[in-house]
């Protein structure tokens, strides 16, 4: 199986700011990998690279097995992070634009096809709207269409989610998964690790301009393994004896509970086994490490200082492009 | 290619397909088109309104009033006569320029009429010369010539005792006063005053012995039209006013296609950027492809606007049958001018549009581009007074504005004086220019496309150009 995507040592600086430092990435055909990172990470200057919007100071870049996405513009979808369409147009004439930009030919099946698609993501009677006259969801569910509307081998979408109520998060997590099943190859950047979780099998975690991450889930969440034991005692009251429990190194008090961190070199089912029978318990369970903890745990572990920024994604004032 | 053929064919029906658009470019002349006509047939039977009445004369001297009525009737004869020769010079001058005689359209007289002010028609009363002044300026007031029309009073001279004779201790003689009723029109004045002038000026002549009939003989030299002799020795008449006009009417017209054309470009450059779509077009369009695409989109929209108006202004000249005063050579060069001259402008504007914001941020950028445009039309006069001067030659050969200054010199009446090798090398320089243009805009428009934050100054934009 060939890669869809390869960079070697790729470095982009702006001015003095080093917005990506060296990143090496493989991406083989078919796969649906996550792009997480903090906020000014570089994810959006890494993907401006691979579509050739940017291009890197130095370093190897491979995209679809050409020099550059300039080649194979047209087998590639890509929604961008800053994203907008023409106010004045309407939305089938839009999306028939980009078809036509895209490389699909003019005509009575493009037509078509735009209106399959405006109907699947329910907005079938907008289609004749200008597209000022949509709400941000639904502009979003456009371009989301005018990216995939050619049938791309490689669909690159920026932060896809930002914006998104439930329902159509949910609609759009489907058509992703979608073109994944399709066989196409898909890379989302996003900084919402339940999405991430959700819908990838593998992780890229960019941070600080550097590839801090680069693997399955299964591997990140056993490479992270917190080694924690959660349990509720059924009296509600804690026992101190249980610190003594052979294995457990400490217990804490929580809202929820108490957490039993493991000692070194012992084993969690063992140890569960004797949290149960030192005391009666309504719950006990191995704590899973979500992305939540491994991302929290990078940034702050490498003194990047700040924790992952809650709010959605705001138009970022890129004047430095990061 | 395709994809700069789909981006231009969008540009254009973005802008040209909209109805401000339509309004502006076709409703607008249309409208000028049909009011001529209507102007024509509305002046056709309209009469100047007829000035009637008296005037009244206290001749103090005693010597004038009896030929004020005769300098009167000479002063209106004479007032007929310029209405009927300015109509006779225009049929003239129309005659001069086509070689054929050409019938004066219908109701120019009546225009004319209303253009010159009605011929009135003046009744002299001379009064006594010792009459009181006050008591004749009475009738004057508009309350007691109501009721009265035919018999107003619409103006009172009085003639000072000395205006005729000189009083021994005066330097100089007397003179007149005229008093007239409110609103009068001021062309029944100026007959008035000049009638009693020349009234007064003969009684003068007559008073030192002098026959007034001899003077004015001898005062009289009539003007003659001024005649050209062109290059087969042929007499014609000068066409000051059409020469004039003809460049800066070519020149205006480049003018406003390139800057419409390109204003236009600039607006949706930063439409595109400030609604975020660019990025998405970029995904499928490398920013050079974007900006040829768009630059040739608008060029069609500055190309429709030259070729409706040219269309007017030489459809205007035939039915004129001013036709052959237009070169056929001048309105081919004006495309090729028009598409040089647009990709030089027009790829700064797009330039300009990719590093902004907003149109705002726009406004200062763009001025110096405006500047650059506004050169040819600041120096448009000298250049069309003297265009084969060194000065002009050299600014015709020196783009961005030698498209327009070649314009003016080709369409200037010392056009056969340019070497055929000029408006050539002028062309080649603009082929030149314009590339060099695209090449520095295209660099910055490939960084600025995805520059938000900071408005760019032109440090900038150099910086963009060397680093891109």
């Amino acid at each position: 199986m060939g890669h869809a995507i390869r960079m070697s040592k790729v470095r982009k600086t702006f001015g003095k700011k080093v917005a990506v430092e060296g990143i090496d990435l493989e991406l083989p055909e078919g796969a649906l990998y996550g792009f997480i990172g903090p906020n000014g990470a570089g994810k959006t200057t890494s993907i401006r690279m691979i579509m050739s919007i940017l291009f890197p100071d130095s370093g190897e870049l491979e995209v679809l097995g050409k020099k550059s996405a300039v080649e194979s513009k047209d087998r590639i979808g890509y929604l961008p992070e800053e994203r907008g369409l023409y106010r004045k147009m309407k939305v089938h004439s839009f999306l028939e634009h980009m078809g036509r930009l895209k490389g699909l030919d003019s005509g009575a099946p493009l037509r078509k096809t735009v209106m399959d698609w405006l109907e699947r993501v329910e907005l079938g009677d907008v289609a004749k709207k200008k597209c000022e006259e949509l709400s941000k969801g639904m502009q979003q569910k456009v371009q989301f269409i005018a990216c995939v509307l050619h049938e791309p081998d490689l669909l690159i979408l920026d932060e896809p989610f930002s914006g998104l109520d439930p329902v159509n998060m949910r609609l759009l997590r489907d058509l992703i998964q979608e073109q994944h099943d399709a066989g196409r190859t898909v890379i989302f950047s996003t900084h919402v690790m339940q999405q991430a979780e959700q819908l990838c099998d593998h992780i890229v975690m960019i941070h600080e301009g550097k590839k801090v991450l680069d693997a399955t889930l299964d591997e990140i969440r056993s490479r992270h393994d917190p080694r924690t034991i959660l349990f509720t005692p059924l009296n509600g009251e804690g026992d101190a004896s249980l610190a003594a429990v052979a294995g457990v190194g400490s217990v804490e008090h929580t809202e929820r509970g108490y957490e039993a961190h493991l000692g070194a070199n012992a084993d969690p089912v063992s140890v569960m086994r004797a949290i149960m029978e030192a005391c009666p318990v309504t719950r006990v369970e191995l704590r899973r490490p979500t992305l939540e903890d491994v991302f929290v745990e990078i940034v702050e572990g490498t003194g990047g200082g700040r924790m992952p920024a809650p709010e959605p994604t705001v138009a970022v004032s890129t004047g430095d492009l990061a | 290619m395709s994809k700069i053929f789909h981006i231009a064919r969008r540009e254009f029906a973005a802008t040209a397909l909209t109805k401000g658009f339509i309004i502006g470019a076709f409703v607008v002349p249309a409208i000028f088109v049909a009011v001529i006509p209507l102007i024509v047939i509305l002046t056709m039977n309209a009469e100047a309104p007829k000035v009637e009445g008296t005037v009244a004369v206290i001749d103090r001297t005693g010597e004038v009033g009896a030929s004020v009525q005769d300098s009167i009737d000479r002063e209106i004869e004479r007032s007929r006569k310029q209405v009927k020769e300015a109509v006779e010079k225009s049929q003239e001058l129309a005659k001069e320029l086509t070689g054929q005689s050409a019938p004066l359209p219908m109701g120019a007289e009546g225009a004319m009429d209303m253009a010159m002010g009605a011929v009135p028609e003046l009744r002299v009363e001379v009064l006594a010369p010792n009459t009181d002044e006050e008591a004749e300026k009475d009738r004057l007031r508009p309350s007691a010539a109501e009721g009265e029309d035919n018999d107003a009073l619409l103006a009172l001279a009085v003639i000072d005792a000395d205006a005729v004779l000189k009083a021994d201790d005066q330097d100089s003689f007397g003179s007149f006063q005229v008093f007239v009723r409110p609103k009068l029109d001021d062309r029944v004045i100026d007959t008035v005053r000049d009638a009693i002038r020349s009234a007064v000026r003969e009684a003068r002549y007559t008073a030192n012995g002098y026959d007034p009939n001899t003077i004015k003989a001898l005062t009289s030299v009539q003007s003659r039209r001024t005649k050209e002799i062109s290059e087969t020795g042929e007499e014609r008449g000068s066409m000051e006013a059409l020469t004039m006009l003809l460049p800066i009417a070519f020149m205006l017209l480049l003018m406003m296609s390139v800057m419409i054309g390109g204003q236009y470009l600039l607006t949706t450059t930063v439409e595109e950027k400030s609604s975020r779509v660019v990025e998405l077009l970029l995904s499928a369009t490398s920013p050079m492809q974007l900006m040829t695409g768009k630059i040739l989109g608008q060029m069609c929209v500055g190309l429709l606007l030259l070729t409706i108006y040219s269309g007017l202004g030489i459809g205007a000249l035939i039915t004129f049958s001013l036709g052959d005063i237009l070169p056929v050579s001048a309105v081919i060069y004006l495309f090729i001018f028009f598409i040089l001259a647009y990709f030089m402008i027009a790829s700064l504007l797009a330039a300009v549009g990719s590093a902004v914001n907003d149109m705002r941020e726009a406004q200062s950028l763009q001025t110096p581009v405006m500047i650059l445009i506004m050169i040819p039309y600041i120096l448009w006069l000298p250049i069309s007074r003297d265009p084969n001067s060194t000065f002009a030659t050299v600014l015709s050969f020196v783009p961005p504005v030698s498209p327009f200054v070649m314009m003016l010199r080709m369409t200037s009446s010392q056009a056969s004086d340019i070497p055929f090798w000029q408006p050539l090398l002028s062309v080649l320089v603009g082929i030149i220019g314009a590339y060099c243009c695209v090449w520095m805009a295209a660099k910055v428009f490939r960084v600025g496309l995805l520059m938000y934050g900071k408005p760019p100054n032109f440090r900038t934009l150099v910086k963009w150009v060397r680093m891109a």
